[in-house]
């Protein structure tokens, strides 16, 4: 003992090599490269709105011209208020289904509310393209139901070809989000509120109207704003049937003029984005005030109690009953109907199902080399630029929250931006920035621009998987290991990181998940060589392969089921402690 | 093992001085602790030494070397320092083994494989934890986590320890235990070493010096014995031990050492005053520690030697195990004292030894609660 003792207390060791000079270059590298990658496709969309000719045109002199050519642009007034509408419909039809699904499956006893709410999420991981096709597939003019329908009564009373079709399908796909809230909302809030409600004497929908609801206002108001941003953001729903109808928003308008038309106007297209990025940029920033007094609001108890359900009573196997249908009509029917119809050659009513399968259309998909190409890029992108995303953000998370880095504030900051530009106008910025910069030129069609483009997308839903269980980690694991002589980037690669490990299996699997998911920033930039699954998709559509969209679509719900689940069963298992 | 000279150190945050010029010697192989109740600085004090904050002014040296200068802007990073440092939290990383915590600073220092298996097994059997080796720590109790962190710490013989109240988190009686451990320590030891807590018997019981920290500044400094008997001023005095004040005013001109004291109700006690000077006529607040304070039982005489009687009213009284403590009113001020046999009556007549009270000049607004 004595011996060991003298050992520990003997001469001081010598101290730990310095390697303090890795910690700049690691951290003004990391913050220069999220700035690039951020103002890549928003610095030309704004030069691109201020000049009078095309980009890669010699002799361009600035101009407000195209400002006022956008303001007396026939019709552009009409795009404006079709966007509004749109925009406002869908929001409306998420929040009341959103709440009501959250009262209903959350806090009351009706029979198999988890199962139910579970089905309910189910639209969002699912990207709205493939959703569309599923509402077309069934509710479309010969769509299953519609069909049935027809050979009953007379025509269907719906139709998806106008604004509030358009928005019912927007708006259930959006529900989840107003869902998500609300339930978050109700779980941190002091149930004690609603039981001293009940034991004054307030019967169940007294209490619920009076007391729960005004509860979940904050959570209802600003998901209202974030649904209000999605739905002018959304590209698939208008595109898929607001363009054969002749109604055109924001997103398709943008579409049109600078890609998809025979002779794009790229002033006019890049003044409408810079509008639209102005517009988006004043609702996140509307998103944070609220959030702000949401925060206020809702840590009142903070007890992670569950509160005691409602008694429906009477009412609780026919609202199970209508929650039920709805979920048969919005969420499986769409997916269901569409799945089977990649897995047969005809679908109707009329004719029984046994007789029309086939995997003809998988066959058929695979022997097109442009669609079996389309799969294994989206494959790609998403496992190969996911992981490289992945290591990006763990890179600002770990400067924004654990080093002492000057400038991590703004870098904070600009990693956040993002979720000001929606996805049409990071398309059209990108596709800017590959036609001025010339060194870009060489990963034009390749898929690399492809992952560049989402990565820079999605930086901030990385983001917000990682930093919440960041700040969970002691700084005192970190300061433990700087004291014992590690320098910033010891202690992160094997203190901070190692830790961070569930939270970046987290972050990978959405990142993979949106990635594969992605279409609305990718049809601005494929090429040929360079599509993914969801511009095959748009390919196949307009060509009118019904079969072909309905296999495509089935192999992308298909993998996103499986990472679904899997990811389920990865956080389910903790590491130590 | 070297020497550590602080002085001067000052740290903002914000509008707030957190620490205050403050200045300590620590002599080499020396145990000092910083004590004061949470807020005092000491925890900032501790981590301006360890690196972890950035002091706003000030220096500190350990040895030759210069870990912080804020006229040359010097300002060596935490791993640059060769500190050791306990934390509160202990701070052992979940993911890795007992062995990997321990073995952790030895591999960032490039020693050898076969030496770092032999220190890593020699500083866990000095903290008897050589059968956990292979254990996570979430697998160890509060008491062997901390013994961990102590020999992470030890493995890689730091120039100073810095210890920050590694001993709060743990239960009544396994605190008790370490204490007697970590004492036994530190002789075997003699690294230099602060120590800081809010306890003060872990102070009085550890230390070769405390320092006594009150909003950012020292309030005192001196051994174990100094601080406990001659407190520099009433929160010294309140702080480190329990103690009576008893608001009062000088009468009559010191004599003879002594000083006569008149309390709020008339009563008259006579103390011994050494430096202190004592103005007649002016306030003065007098410091008793309960063990100091006698009961004299009806027509019993008083003690010998110097001193006062006085008559105190009895408040309250409680049963606490043994002894019995008893709250009284004397001259409308509170006063604490433990006896064996509850006070019989109303009253009680107290014996007030005059080389037992302290004098400060001044009333004072600490309650002896």
């Amino acid at each position: 003992m004595s011996g060991a003792a003298v050992s520990a207390a003997g001469a001081p060791e010598a101290r730990p090599a310095a390697h303090s000079w890795r910690e700049a270059p690691i951290q003004y590298g990391t913050a220069l490269l999220t700035l690039v990658l951020v103002a890549a496709p928003l610095l030309p969309v704004l030069y691109q709105s201020v000049v009078d000719r095309p980009l890669y045109d010699a002799g361009k002199e600035l101009t407000l011209a195209n400002f006022a050519r956008l303001a007396s642009t026939e019709g552009f007034g009409l795009v404006l208020w079709n966007t509004f509408v749109f925009s406002a419909l869908t929001t409306v039809i998420a929040q009341v289904l959103g709440t009501l699904a959250a009262v209903l499956f959350g806090r009351t006893d009706m029979p198999a509310a988890r199962v139910l709410g579970e089905l309910f999420l189910w639209p969002i991981y699912l990207s709205a393209l493939v959703l569309s096709f599923g509402w077309y597939t069934v509710y479309g003019p010969s769509g299953y139901l519609t069909m049935l329908w027809n050979s009953v009564f007379e025509a269907p009373f719906w139709d998806l070809y106008t604004l509030p079709g358009m928005a019912a399908i927007a708006g259930v796909s959006l529900a989840p989000v107003a869902y998500i809230y609300c339930m978050s909302s109700a779980t941190i809030t002091d149930p004690s509120l609603e039981e001293a409600a009940r034991v004054s004497g307030a019967g169940t929908f007294r209490t619920l109207w009076r007391i729960t609801l005004p509860l979940l206002m904050p959570a209802i108001a600003y998901s209202a704003v974030l649904n209000f941003t999605v739905s002018l953001e959304l590209l698939a729903i208008p595109l898929v049937f607001g363009e054969p109808a002749g109604i055109t928003v924001l997103t398709t308008f943008l579409y049109t003029q600078g890609v998809a038309g025979v002779r794009p106007d790229h002033g006019l297209a890049a003044t409408a984005a810079a509008l639209m990025l102005a517009v988006v940029c004043f609702l996140v920033w509307l998103q944070g005030r609220l959030l702000g007094n949401t925060r206020r609001f809702v840590t009142l108890g903070g007890k992670a109690t569950r509160p005691r359900p409602f008694r429906l009573g009477r009412l609780r196997w026919p609202l199970f009953i209508i929650c039920a249908l709805y979920i048969a009509a919005t969420v499986l029917a769409p997916i269901g109907v569409l799945v089977i119809r990649a897995f047969a050659s005809f679908l109707s009513p009329m004719v029984p199902l046994l007789e029309v399968l086939s995997l003809e259309n998988f066959t058929q998909l695979f022997e097109e080399p442009i669609y079996a190409r389309a799969v294994w890029n989206s494959f790609v992108v998403s496992a190969v630029g996911g992981a490289i995303a992945t290591a990006l953000i763990a890179m600002i998370a770990v400067i924004v929250h654990r080093s002492e880095f000057r400038f991590r504030e703004p870098l904070h900051y600009v990693a956040l931006f993002p979720r000001a530009v929606p996805g049409v106008v990071a398309g059209v910025g990108f596709f800017y920035a590959i036609a001025l910069m010339p060194g870009l030129g060489e990963i034009r069609n390749t898929i690399w621009i492809l992952v560049i483009a989402f990565t820079m997308r999605y930086i901030p839903t990385g983001f917000g998987a990682v930093a919440p269980m960041l700040m969970q980690v002691s700084p005192d694991l970190d300061r433990a290991a700087r004291v014992q002589g590690a320098d910033w980037w010891t202690t992160c690669r094997r203190i901070i990181l190692p830790l961070m490990r569930p939270a970046l299996v987290a972050c990978y699997t959405i990142l993979f998940i949106s990635f594969f998911k992605e279409y609305t920033t990718a049809i601005f930039l494929f090429a040929p060589g360079s599509e993914v699954i969801g511009t095959a998709l748009l390919h196949l559509w307009i060509q009118g392969e019904a079969g072909l969209v309905a296999a495509l679509a089935a192999i992308q719900v298909g993998v996103i089921a499986v990472c679904v689940a899997a990811a389920r069963a990865v956080f389910g298992v903790r590491l130590h402690g | 093992m070297a020497e550590l000279v602080i002085e001067n150190l000052t740290k903002r945050f914000g509008e707030v001085v957190a620490v205050d010029s403050v200045s300590i010697h620590v002599a080499d192989g020396e145990f000092v602790t910083l004590l004061g109740p949470s807020g005092c600085g000491k925890s900032t004090t501790l981590a301006a030494v360890a690196g972890l904050d950035r002091p706003d002014g000030g220096r500190i040296s350990v040895g030759g070397t210069v870990y912080f200068d804020e006229r040359t802007g010097t300002f060596l990073p935490p791993e640059a320092r060769n500190c050791g440092l306990v934390f509160q939290s202990y701070a052992l990383w979940p993911h890795m083994t007992v062995f990997d915590n321990v073995v952790f600073p030895l591999t960032l220092r490039k020693v050898p494989s076969a030496e770092r298996k032999r220190r890593v097994e020699e500083v866990l059997a000095l903290v008897e934890m050589e059968p956990y080796a292979d254990r996570y720590p979430h697998q160890l109790s509060g008491g062997q986590q901390q013994r961990v962190a102590l020999a992470r710490t030890l493995v890689y013989r730091p120039e100073i320890l810095l210890l920050d109240e590694p001993l709060s988190n743990l239960d009544a009686k396994l605190r008790d235990r370490a204490r007697t451990w970590l004492a036994e320590l530190r002789t075997r030891l003699g690294l230099t070493t602060i120590y800081v807590t809010h306890d003060q018997i872990e102070a009085l019981s550890l230390s070769d010096r405390i320092v006594v920290m009150n909003g950012g500044r020292i309030a005192q400094i001196g051994t174990p014995q100094d601080i406990y008997e001659r407190p520099a001023d009433p929160f010294v005095a309140d702080f480190i031990g329990t103690t009576n004040f008893l608001p009062g005013r000088v009468v009559g001109a010191p004599d003879g050492g002594q000083a006569l004291i008149e309390l709020e109700d008339g009563q008259r006690v006579a103390v011994q005053v050494e430096r202190r000077t004592a103005a007649p006529g002016s306030r003065v607040t007098l410091a008793y520690r309960p063990e100091q304070i006698g009961v004299v039982a009806e027509g019993e005489a008083a003690p010998d030697g110097a001193g006062s009687v006085v008559t105190a009213r009895v408040i309250s009284r409680a049963y606490v195990g043994g002894r019995w403590q008893v709250g009284l009113d004397l001259g409308g001020g509170p006063l604490r004292l433990e006896t064996a046999r509850p006070p019989s009556g109303e009253q009680v007549r107290l014996w007030l030894p005059a080389a037992g009270g302290i004098l400060f000049q001044g009333s004072t607004d600490v309650s002896s609660e």
